[in-house]
């Protein structure tokens, strides 16, 4: 490459040129820097929060348990208590079943007719079985389900509730 | 490109508005001393550079006792390059006043706040006054310990001062006891009130500027 001469590049032309290159770089990283900043949400994976309800051998087989929990929940930040509860239910002790105690009607909570083996709703008189099926009533759909899992002998749900399919 | 910068420069006279702005005439110094003449510049860019990170930590701040320490350890620790834009603000700010007192300081030394341009000068000192409203109101905003008992010595200062020393401090406090009040006012002051001030002032100075040119470096007696 021909070294250049002083007619190539003018002390003008070359400031010039400085003047964009410099300012272009620093817009470049501050642009880059608050448009990450001010995209990130969009980007944010949520937070898994796994909520302890309790021991899970406290669950009898066969029995569904009424189970009371604290849900922590952060928003940006500020942290909300919510005291919910489930309707935990297991065949065999390993595998758990933890219904949302809401209706899928209009939101009611229902409770367990030990008895007749049901979760009856006393607002529109809705009745599933012990699988959490419609038996009768309006609710559009069987009773909604949190995820769970067992760690360590203790019994995790997530406090989201899944629909289950039909 | 060149035909929509045609129309444009035809519509608008913006080739003239751009030599009038920047291809104007300045004094031609050489060495060290031309650098002193970049100090200005500094002080919009770093203006500009708190105006943008400003906005952005607006985002996810909130004005209140319960969460405002709460939502900037939000935006340090969970906002992606939070604690960079943050950092960017705060530093922002330092160097917001080093380089201004260093403009003031080399206006100053160099005589050039003289006939005509004393207007530019009070412009100008009017530009340093609110760059310290900015500090001050924006120190109280993170509310950790610092921010608040620096903020409680800077309003005991304004209540000493004789006769409306007591109702200076409790206008800044928004009450008698340094709170809530006090947080949503530094906040207000910082983010609306100042920067619509600055913005003026700096269209003033700028104007000023350009209108008298900027004046030579002082020639060594021989």
């Amino acid at each position: 490459m021909e070294p250049s001469t002083p007619e190539d590049v003018s002390r003008r032309g070359f400031l010039g040129r400085m003047i964009f290159g410099l300012g272009g770089a620093i817009a470049a990283v501050l642009g880059g820097a608050g448009g990450a900043y001010f995209l990130s949400p969009a980007f944010k994976k949520e937070a898994e929060d796994w909520v302890d309800i309790g021991s899970a051998s406290s669950v009898k087989p066969g029995m569904p348990a009424k189970m009371e929990f604290v849900e922590r929940k952060r928003d940006a930040w500020v942290t909300t208590e919510r005291r919910s509860f489930a309707w935990v239910l297991t065949s065999n002790g390993k595998d758990f079943i933890a219904y949302d105690p809401r209706c899928t009607h209009l939101g009611c909570p229902y409770r367990w007719d030990s008895d007749k083996r049901q979760f009856v709703c006393p607002c529109h008189t809705a009745v599933f079985d012990v699988d959490g099926r419609v038996v009768s009533g309006p609710p559009p759909r069987g009773l909604d389900r949190f995820p769970t899992k067992v760690v360590g002998g203790r019994l995790l749900i997530r406090p989201q509730p899944e629909q289950v399919k039909a | 490109m060149k035909p929509l910068i045609d129309w444009f420069c035809d519509r608008t006279g913006f080739d003239r508005v751009w030599e009038t702005l920047f291809a104007r005439h300045i004094p031609e110094a050489k060495g060290p001393v031309s650098w002193l003449y970049t100090l200005g510049s500094a002080s919009m860019f770093i203006f500009t550079l708190q105006a943008v990170t400003g906005a952005l930590l607006a985002m996810s701040y909130v004005p209140d006792p319960g969460h405002a320490y709460d939502s900037v350890r939000y935006i340090n620790e969970h906002v992606l390059l939070g604690g960079f834009i943050h950092g960017l603000h705060k530093w922002g700010a330092t160097f917001m006043v080093v380089v201004g007192v260093l403009h003031m300081l080399r206006v100053y030394f160099m005589g050039a706040y003289k006939y005509p341009r004393e207007l530019t000068w009070i412009a100008g000192v009017g530009l340093f006054l609110l760059v310290m409203g900015f500090s001050f109101t924006g120190y109280l905003l993170p509310w950790d310990q610092k921010a608040y008992f620096a903020t409680a010595v800077g309003t005991n200062i304004a209540g000493q001062t004789p006769v409306v020393g007591p109702y200076v401090a409790k206008v800044l406090k928004g009450g008698s006891d340094l709170g809530a009040a006090t947080l949503t006012r530094f906040f207000a002051f910082h983010v609306l009130f100042l920067p619509a001030l600055t913005g003026l002032l700096i269209g003033v100075h700028l104007f000023l500027v350009i209108w008298h040119g900027i004046s030579e470096p002082p020639e060594r007696k021989s």
